[in-house]
């Protein structure tokens, strides 16, 4: 018996996403040519907004003359040392905070109290504390990271399965080998949110930082570039806070990946 | 700055309409807006306001007032101010180097020694431990409001004719005056330049003392009157500004400025000049009693000193060459305003 071949139609086509990898591309790079475009023709003056080209000669200029790598590496100092400080804080106070019940309710009125505060509103007090160098820059982007690390990592703690978690006591596990096996690991993903929210918190904080009484950093290039109406100039320093956002983003999902293989199959 | 533009735009439109619908009017005085500061060194533009020296001349000003200088230039690029009148900054420069043109056109303030205008004043406690010379600020931090400010021209040159460099001290950009004097007044700074009636102000309360005019260490041309490209080019309205502008200066002058036995001398409109000054710069009048800046009597300019501020900014790394002084510098609208107006 002939079997008849009947070709369905995949009803559900509109629901599948696609990832269009060559409009993807498009849209930055029809973006710069557009923006060269404009400026090409005069439509806006160059001081308003430098061109591409103008800004990538600039790059140059800045690379070769070495006073580039001194404020990337200034600002780098500051944003890992801030990072790293704020996410182990959060990441221990969240696992406390979400595990024990006392933790919780010592911790939670004061992390509601102190959380909305917008972290840039402290930089003229820490200033006054610390003084005006780099203990002040770091503590403020520590803070602004210290945040959302301390709540994912909480909520994420609180979400772990409690059928893993029965399974594991039932097996022996012990309150450490508990929190160490199952709910760290469980947590992990709202880790890695937390992680990427700050990062972005904390480029932010880094410009505020360093536009107040410093001499080097990518803030502080923005800044002198913006006093003295150096337009081009000014458009560097925002291409690479653009690339330091997009990196620090990149390199987190990087780890995310290497970290808990088990969520991207 | 800039925020502004959209409702200027509605503004503007608005007054172009209301001037449609009543043609038949006499014609009014020419609007132009005039970009200052709130300081003692504006006091010409004040005088020319108050005494109708501008409105005889034919010119309506609208004063436009700003918290520092760089900031005057940027908003006369963008078209937002006809004409601004105060410090020259690095910012300017860099603006004409940018492609968009202005024209620096009159004095509108020197530094001169025995006048007193921009004043290095140190913490009184640095003051009290014995800190009284220049050489003395080595390794301190300076504030000043913005890189690139005439502050930041002025202690630089005045570093290096006393033997130091720039890099021997922390110079603090703190963006705006009032801002410099907090820090200060804070200890986040050692000392500071601020024009008059500032310094007067910080030695009252008790926690500044002044360490030197700077004038009288480096004089040079701080302020001036400068033009925007759109109104440099309507030829009859610049002159116009000038004619009153060269009126306002020489009342000015022969108020605040004459010299007898190498001591200011009090002029005869003297207090009327004080309390012109005080209501607009909101400062006491006793503060403003302790000295008005140097100018020149007919608002000219010293023209070569222009070349030589451009060539230090080149040599210390905030503008990339210098200009040719016929493409910022123009001196015609005045000349002629003091032929116009005589002796």
């Amino acid at each position: 018996m002939a079997v008849a071949r009947v070709t369905v139609r995949h009803r559900a086509a509109f629901l599948v996403r696609r990832e269009h990898p060559a409009v993807r591309a498009l849209a930055l790079v029809g973006l710069v040519v557009l923006w060269e475009l404009f400026t090409r023709l005069g439509w806006v003056p160059a001081l308003f907004l430098p061109s591409p080209l103008g800004v990538l000669a600039e790059l140059g200029d800045m690379a070769r003359s070495g006073q580039l790598f001194v404020h990337v590496a200034a600002s780098l100092e500051r944003l890992l040392a801030g990072f790293a400080i704020g996410a182990a804080a959060g990441v221990a106070v969240g696992v406390l905070v979400g595990f024990f019940s006392l933790a919780e309710a010592l911790g939670q009125p004061l992390i509601a109290a102190t959380f909305p505060i917008p972290k840039i509103a402290l930089l003229p007090l820490l200033i006054l504390w610390l003084g005006i160098g780099e203990m002040s820059k770091v503590t403020v982007i520590a803070l602004g990271v210290f945040f959302p690390m301390a709540i994912n990592t909480a909520t994420g703690v609180r979400e772990a399965d409690p059928l893993l978690l029965r399974a594991a006591v039932s097996f022996g596990a012990k309150r450490w080998s508990v929190i160490r096996k199952v709910i760290v690991p469980s947590a992990l993903p709202m880790v890695f949110a937390g992680l990427k929210l700050g990062a972005g918190t904390a480029l932010l904080l880094l410009v505020a930082a360093e536009m107040i009484g410093a001499d080097s950093g990518i803030g502080f290039l923005v800044l002198q570039a913006g006093n003295l109406m150096e337009t081009t100039k000014l458009m560097v320093g925002i291409v690479i806070l653009s690339l330091l956002g997009v990196l620090s983003h990149w390199g987190l999902t990087r780890l995310e990946r290497a970290v808990i293989p088990w969520r991207h199959t | 700055m800039r925020r502004t533009a959209p409702a200027l735009l509605i503004l503007l439109t608005a007054a172009a309409a209301l001037a449609l619908a009543s043609p038949a009017t006499a014609q009014a005085p020419a609007k132009v807006k005039v970009g200052v500061l709130k300081l003692t060194s504006s006091a010409p533009v004040f005088i020319g306001v108050e005494k109708g020296f501008f409105k005889e001349a034919g010119i309506e000003p609208e004063l436009v007032f700003f918290q520092a200088a760089a900031p005057i230039a940027t908003a006369l690029a963008a078209g937002q101010l006809d004409v601004g009148a105060t410090g020259l900054t690095a910012a300017l420069y860099n603006i004409v180097l940018g492609g968009e043109q202005l024209w620096i056109v009159a004095d509108k303030g020197r530094e001169w020694p025995g006048y007193p205008l921009v004043a290095i004043v140190v913490q009184k406690e640095l003051w009290d431990g014995g800190l009284r010379s220049i050489a003395d600020l080595k390794g301190k931090r300076i504030g000043v409001t913005q890189l690139g400010s005439t502050f930041h021209y002025h202690i630089g040159n005045i570093l290096e004719k006393n033997g130091l460099k720039l890099a021997d001290v922390k110079i603090v950009p703190l963006q705006a005056m009032p801002a410099t004097v907090e820090a200060l007044k804070g200890k986040q700074v050692d000392a500071i330049l601020v024009p008059q009636p500032f310094p007067g102000a910080t030695e009252a309360q008790g926690f500044g003392k002044i360490l030197a005019w700077a004038g009288d260490l480096y004089p040079w041309q701080i302020a001036t009157i400068f033009y925007s490209k759109a109104f440099a080019a309507d030829r009859g309205k610049a002159v116009t500004f000038m004619k009153g502008y060269v009126r306002a200066s020489r009342y000015y002058y022969d108020a605040a400025l004459v010299q007898k036995d190498g001591r200011v001398a009090v002029g005869p409109n003297y207090e009327e000049v004080v309390e012109i000054t005080a209501k607009h710069t909101g400062a006491r009048p006793e503060l403003i009693r302790v000295g008005f800046p140097y100018q020149d009597r007919n608002g000219r300019l010293l023209v070569p000193d222009v070349e030589r501020q451009m060539k230090w900014w080149v040599d210390n790394g905030f503008m990339k060459r210098v200009l040719p002084l016929d493409k910022i510098v123009d001196t015609t609208f005045l000349e002629e305003a003091v032929k116009q107006v005589g002796p």
